[in-house]
């Protein structure tokens, strides 16, 4: 006969017995190793230190994860990850319930302790808290804090990221509130972004300094740092405990092979399962290769064309929308990469939700057009340098030298200036006019875009390249409504600003990574920088 | 002796001082590190913090005297990048270029000069032609080219050797031999022009006019007399150990001193460039040193002009 207490000595045998099973049975998950160009220019694995595309793809998905994330296997909708309920308690807080049984590296289980130690001042904003903008110099250390000073740009990212973040509040063990101390609708949005992750509190406290903790984070995610070799190798091993489920990886091994020719030859060879960055002009001479295939695709990043307003010559606005005009982008698109991305509707993503403005669109190819708006101008074929970077983006030079004679056909005397790097680039002087760049939707909201890189505080300002009073006052409105509707008018009316009337940039094409692999894998990429090795991403 | 040592270590001083100003004036001239660090993206409040953080909006001359008068103290400085010690970022890469570099050296050694030697006494006879076309082959192929194309055969179509990486002595295979073979090739043609030189001079003549075996004016006269041009190339060779792997280093993702080199260059990590710059004028200053007291040694003309003086 079966009684109470029967069952519970039977669950605990069984219980008894699973690991001791586990441990027995032979783990024969795959091992696999992928080529990327960099695994992080910080050579840290710290997602507030490592503000790069490269550093997304190692950290998201197999090492970090954060109370809300971004759905890979779709079109990166913001859902939620270590939380399971989000809600709004006023315009200035929002309530988060913890997923139960999560763990940690260490084992331990995660706490609203833990999420309040990631957005605390140890590892975000330094001894001086939140929205300040002190720097302490390098050599200037606190004797008592030796070793675990916060890299310097930390704090200012963090306080980029999260502004008006006011403090964490534990409610009970499982649960949070997010406070701000100024209305923010896009406060679940900033919970998805890049540097939202969560840490183990006591992992960050048992680390001798922030480098080490830097380069071994404890974290939630599927996979954990086994070594961490800067500039050479990131090998990451399961993480059985992980709450999704058993990862399907045995071991993930990133390398570092900077030449893209000894990626795809690291991987024809079989040393290498996948091979990433890969120039579009080489999937053709993979794929010729049946066993081979090269996926991926866009990601949620575009190529834009910057103007300088306070040149002497595009000062007029009717030169930069000629510039506008004047691109044929369809023709980059298929000539330059195989037809494999697309032309965006403007600086924005179909995941900005109800912000997302469907019937926008970049300005119409028109050289008749542009030619017109030159007459208009004035416009007497005065030199426009170009300033250039050498395919820091793929494509970049090709893309600059065709744009440059879409833009002679229009009647526009633009000139190549080769530069060597991005300080050279934004250097202020009078022969800074047009330049290249890229945007990326951090989250879902346009301020995580057009607010962040154009607006007052956002890059394109900063270095003094444009300015407009009433884009700098819908900034501000964008940033601080709460009025959903108005919200979206205020959108609208900062693009017609940015991108027609007076031109700060003009999107180009939506950016794109690819990735080779061996046919036989069973994986699929990523809209986005990301790989994701997860149980439902691998062998499906 | 010591008046002849203390010209040469001053001299190389004078050299050291030079490379470290110029390196600093062109990397900082030509680019603010914070920014290229910091990348494009980055929140132009963040850049700020960082270029006060490491006092890059002082004044230029500001930046170098502070950073001479440390190097001075014997402080190098620390990595922009991941704030650690620049010499101990440098150290612990110096191993694995070593394992590279040396094998390379003997390499060279071994195969470049016998193949110089044999060519000069075999002087216009299908050996010297053979021995001249591989040669000539081999110092104009770019270790770029020569490395890849030795991935494609060896890695890609044959599998007996990895492409790239630094787990096991076979990942050292095609890095060596791709900077073995384009230096035996250099020291090969130097080899036989010295060689050609000395075969031509009076007393190789009058020494098998005596009547002295060939094998014995080749060991005994020649071979010394043209050691001196092929020594001063193996010095230089010897002074590349450090920092002669750039380009195979990062062809074959070698992680030591030349991808570290290549690396702190594009970011403009002024200690780490300035450090392994040092590093590389001492050896090469080192190397020359060497290489005149062995002229010394070899050339007896030379040693009694010394005592002369």
């Amino acid at each position: 006969m079966i009684n109470r207490r029967t069952l519970l000595a039977g669950a605990g045998l069984a219980a008894g017995a699973l690991p001791r099973f586990a441990i027995g049975q032979a783990d024969n998950r795959p091992s696999i190793t992928v080529a990327v160009q960099k695994i992080s220019n910080t050579n840290t694995l710290e997602p507030l230190r490592e503000q790069s595309n490269v550093g997304e793809r190692v950290l998201l998905t197999s090492i970090w994860e954060g109370l809300l994330g971004r759905d890979y296997s779709r079109q990166l909708q913001t859902i939620p990850v270590l939380a399971t309920e989000v809600r709004r308690i006023s315009d200035s807080i929002v309530e988060v319930k913890l997923r139960e049984g999560v763990r940690f590296h260490n084992g331990d289980e995660l706490t609203a302790e833990d999420v309040a130690a990631s957005f605390g001042n140890d590892r975000m904003f330094g001894p001086q808290g939140p929205n300040s903008s002190g720097t302490i110099r390098v050599g200037e250390v606190n004797p008592a804090r030796a070793g675990r000073e916060l890299p310097i740009e930390v704090p200012a990212v963090a306080n980029r990221s999260f502004p008006g973040f006011e403090r964490i509040e534990v409610v009970d063990k499982y649960t949070l509130r997010w406070v701000n101390r100024t209305p923010d609708v896009t406060l679940e949005g900033r919970m998805a972004r890049y540097g939202a992750e969560i840490h183990s509190r006591r992992g960050f406290a048992e680390a001798a300094t922030w480098l080490d903790w830097g380069r071994k984070p404890v974290t939630t995610g599927p996979y954990m740092v086994a070594e961490f070799r800067p500039d050479t190798s990131l090998t990451l091993v399961a993480h059985d405990s992980y709450w999704a489920g058993r990862p399907p990886l045995k071991q993930l091994r990133f390398v570092e092979v900077p030449e893209v020719a000894s990626r795809i030859n690291g991987l024809l060879s079989g040393e290498y399962h996948f091979a990433c960055d890969i120039p579009p002009d080489q999937i053709t001479g993979i794929e010729r290769n049946r066993a081979f295939e090269v996926q991926g695709g866009t990601i949620p990043n575009h190529r834009l064309t910057v103007f300088d307003k306070t040149h002497a010559v595009l000062r007029n606005p009717l030169v930069r929308r000629a510039f506008t005009h004047a691109i044929d982008r369809q023709a980059i698109v298929e000539s330059l990469w195989a037809g494999r991305t697309t032309i965006p509707r403007g600086l924005q993503w179909e995941f900005y939700g109800e912000m997302f403005q469907a019937d926008w669109e970049v300005p119409k190819y028109d050289v008749a057009e542009a030619r017109r708006l030159l007459r208009e101008a004035g416009y007497k074929g005065e030199p426009i340098p170009y300033r250039l970077l050498n395919n820091y983006y793929t494509n970049q030079t090709p893309t600059a030298q065709v744009l440059v004679e879409m833009w002679r056909a229009a009647g526009l005397n633009v000139q190549i200036e080769m530069k060597e790097n991005w300080s050279q680039i934004l250097e202020r002087s009078p022969t800074r006019a047009v330049r290249d760049w890229s945007n990326s939707g951090l989250y879902s909201d346009p301020v995580s875009s057009l607010v962040n890189q154009h607006g007052p505080n956002g890059q394109q300002q900063q270095v003094g390249e444009y300015e407009n009073a009433e884009f700098n006052q819908l900034s501000v409105e964008l940033e601080t409504s709460t009025d959903r509707a108005r919200r979206r008018a205020v959108f609208r009316r900062m693009l017609e600003i940015a991108e027609r009337e007076d031109p700060a940039y003009t999107v180009l094409h939506q950016n794109a990574t690819f990735t080779a692999k061996r046919k036989e894998i069973r994986w699929k990429a990523a809209p986005a920088f990301a790989m994701d090795f997860r149980a439902n991403n691998w062998g499906a | 002796m010591l008046r002849f040592l203390a010209t040469r270590l001053l001299r190389a001083a004078v050299t050291v001082v030079l490379v470290v100003t110029f390196a600093f004036v062109v990397l900082r001239l030509s680019g603010d590190p914070a920014q290229i660090i910091m990348g494009a993206d980055a929140p132009p409040e963040a850049v700020e913090a960082f270029r006060r953080a490491w006092g890059l909006d002082d004044p230029i001359w500001m930046q170098y005297l502070r950073y001479f008068g440390a190097i001075i103290g014997g402080d190098l400085g620390r990595s922009m990048r991941d704030g650690r010690d620049a010499i101990a970022l440098v150290a612990e890469r110096i191993p694995a270029t070593l394992a590279l570099t040396i094998p390379a050296l003997l390499i060279k050694l071994c195969i470049g000069i016998p193949a110089g030697i044999t060519a000069a006494l075999h002087r216009n006879s299908p050996i010297d032609r053979a021995v001249m076309v591989l040669a000539v082959a081999g110092f104009t192929v770019p270790s770029f080219v020569l490395g890849l194309l030795l991935v494609l055969v060896f890695a890609v179509q044959l599998g007996w050797l990895p492409s790239g990486g630094q787990e096991s002595w076979r990942h050292a295979v095609l890095p060596i031999l791709t900077l073995g073979i384009g230096g035996a090739a250099v020291l090969a043609r130097f080899t036989r022009s010295a060689m050609l030189e000395v075969l031509g001079q009076p007393y190789i003549r009058t020494a098998s006019a005596k009547g002295v075996p060939w094998r014995a004016v080749v060991w005994g006269h020649a071979l010394p007399n043209a050691a001196i041009p092929t020594v001063t190339i193996i010095g230089f060779m010897v002074g590349s150990l450090i920092a002669g792997a750039v380009v195979v280093e990062s062809v074959f993702s070698w992680p030591g001193v030349g991808r570290l080199l290549v690396v702190a260059v594009a970011n403009r990590d002024l200690a780490v460039v300035q450090c392994v710059l040092l590093l590389v004028a001492g050896t090469m200053v080192t190397a020359n040193l060497v290489v005149d007291l062995l002229y010394g040694a070899l050339d007896p003309r030379l040693r009694s002009q010394a005592r002369g003086a």
